[in-house]
């Protein structure tokens, strides 16, 4: 599904964030991303999704090899990875309904699909009852489930949790690693970037921990060894 | 479709939600449409100016009192044969006396004088009107050549050094004129990429999710490209509105100056109004998509 083949990531030769990963992730995967601030985390995040590109090596999304993807070819690649982050990102005029259509209208659907579409969404990240209500009306909890569900719309095959829970208390962080279990259960390949430790130790699934821009573990099912 | 309008309601969400600023845009576009208009009223007051004063180019040949009707005909039948000649107007002794009358009914004086004479002081005479006020010059050396005797004296009326005069204004107004108009450009741009500039920031946080969630470039850039078409049809549909309350102003006076010349500039504007607000609707148009287009390919990279 996912692989990177000696990858280096520097801005400058004394500058190396990511140094030779090799990694590779199978569809329906579970994989946690571990790692303390500044590991490199985020950065392959960014790889993942066009935002950055490699140093050298070479990185392949299914059967997309997306080493050298064009800025013209990158919203077709974000179109098949949902991407969550620590602060939601939704817009805090729109209510949450309009915050998950809004990737669809952006994208140019009909609103006959976006309906259908988000009304099922809704309903997998459990908001049926609060699409009306606007960010600042709900807990972290479910502005992350909104952002979820916005993640979601274009029924992607790799969903990228950055920090997911950061900003969250411990029942919220449970809600959403559920969550994200359950759209794994799916057949969504999911990754998630944290060093949550108490997460990773629950989740027992594949932990791979990055050190100054190197895999320095790989375990089956994994702890938190940081 | 439903892209087109989203588009466009995402473009005017950027105008509303920074309404001073576009009110600012709008204005400074509409003061650079106004001097371009300016300049294109004293353009057209020039070249009617000239050609009115062209139209009074005439040549009067001053006849001797005693010549016959029939080498007067003969002198005429001659002139009209010039190719630079467009007509011939014969004033006989007796038509010049009751012309001379009628502009002098009111003064007893010179009807006491007349009648003192006793005869007709006045000479015929042909008035020479040329086919092109260009050529008026060939056609003065080709009479001035003419040796006919019955010729008594020669008028012609000079207008070339007005029509000088006329050209030199225009050309200094017109150096003047683009000067101030390639500033006023050179303002829009700036105005108009300013402008984009913080609608985008405006819209930074829904850039960035337009991004995360895979809209397209054509989405991303499209509403704030539609936003400087926006300015650039708002401020030519306010410079119209403006423009012609300033004609009407202007025109009693130039009825004045155009006295025996049908001229109406309110009219002139009118009849060329899809011609010269289109075009600059056009042009500012393509201004501003230029100036928003450097703002968008510099401020909303991924």
């Amino acid at each position: 599904m996912i692989t990177l083949d000696h990858v280096f990531k520097y801005y400058n030769p004394a500058l190396l964030i990511l140094n030779d990963v090799n990694l590779k992730i199978e569809a329906g995967e579970f994989v946690s991303l571990v790692g303390q601030s500044g590991a490199g985390k985020t950065t392959l995040v960014k790889i993942l999704t066009g935002e950055e590109r490699v140093s050298t090596g070479q990185v392949i999304v299914g059967d997309w090899d997306i080493t050298d993807i064009s800025r013209r070819e990158i919203p077709y690649l974000r179109r098949q990875i949902g991407v969550i982050f620590q602060d939601f990102k939704l817009l805090p005029k729109k209510t949450l309904w309009e915050n998950v259509a809004f990737a669809l209208e952006v994208c140019g659907e009909n609103q006959d699909k976006i309906n259908r579409v988000v009304s099922s969404v809704m309903r997998i990240v459990g908001l049926e009852d609060k699409r009306d209500r606007y960010p600042h009306e709900v807990s972290g909890g479910e502005q992350q489930r909104a952002a979820i569900a916005r993640s979601l719309v274009h029924q992607p095959k790799i969903l990228l949790a950055d920090e997911p829970t950061g900003n969250l208390d411990s029942i919220n962080t449970n809600e959403i690693i559920d969550l994200l279990l359950r759209i794994n259960n799916f057949g969504t390949t999911v990754i998630l970037v944290t060093h949550n430790r108490e997460v990773v130790n629950r989740l027992k699934k594949r932990v791979v921990t990055i050190e100054n821009g190197s895999i320095v573990s790989d375990q089956k099912q994994g702890k938190y060894i940081i | 479709m439903t892209s087109f309008w989203r588009i466009l309601k995402f473009s005017f969400q950027d105008v509303s939600r920074n309404i001073w600023l576009s009110i600012a845009t709008i204005t400074i576009l509409v003061l650079a449409l106004f001097s371009v208009n300016v300049l294109l009223t004293v353009q057209a007051l020039s070249q009617n100016a000239i050609n009115a004063i062209k139209d009074k180019v005439n040549i009067s040949l001053y006849l001797r009192p005693e010549a016959s009707e029939a080498e007067i005909l003969d002198l005429k039948t001659k002139l009209a044969a010039l190719p630079e000649v467009r007509e011939i107007g014969y004033i006989s002794k007796v038509e010049a006396l009751d012309s001379f009358r009628e502009r002098n009914k009111n003064n007893p004086e010179i009807f006491s004088a007349l009648r003192e004479l006793g005869k007709n002081p006045l000479s015929p005479s042909l008035v020479i009107s040329p086919k092109d006020s260009d050529q008026a010059d060939v056609l003065i050396e080709q009479i001035k050549k003419n040796n006919n005797p019955i010729i008594e004296s020669r008028d012609f009326t000079d207008n070339a050094l007005l029509l000088e005069k006329i050209t030199q204004v225009t050309k200094k107004v017109n150096e003047v004129g683009f000067f101030i108009i390639a500033i006023f450009i050179l303002t829009s741009m700036l105005v108009a990429y300013n402008s984009i500039k913080v609608a985008i920031y405006t819209h930074r946080r829904e850039v960035e999710i337009m991004r995360l969630v895979g809209a397209s470039n054509r989405f991303i850039h499209q509403p704030f490209l539609f936003s400087a078409v926006f300015y650039a049809l708002a401020a030519t549909i306010i410079g119209v509105a403006l423009f012609f309350p300033f004609l009407g102003l202007l025109q009693p006076y130039l009825e004045v100056f155009f006295l025996d010349y049908q001229f109406n500039i309110v009219h002139y504007f009118i009849s060329n109004s899809w011609l010269i607000f289109g075009s600059q609707f056009l042009a500012m148009a393509l201004i501003n998509v230029v100036a928003s287009s450097l703002a968008i390919r510099r401020y909303t990279k991924v």
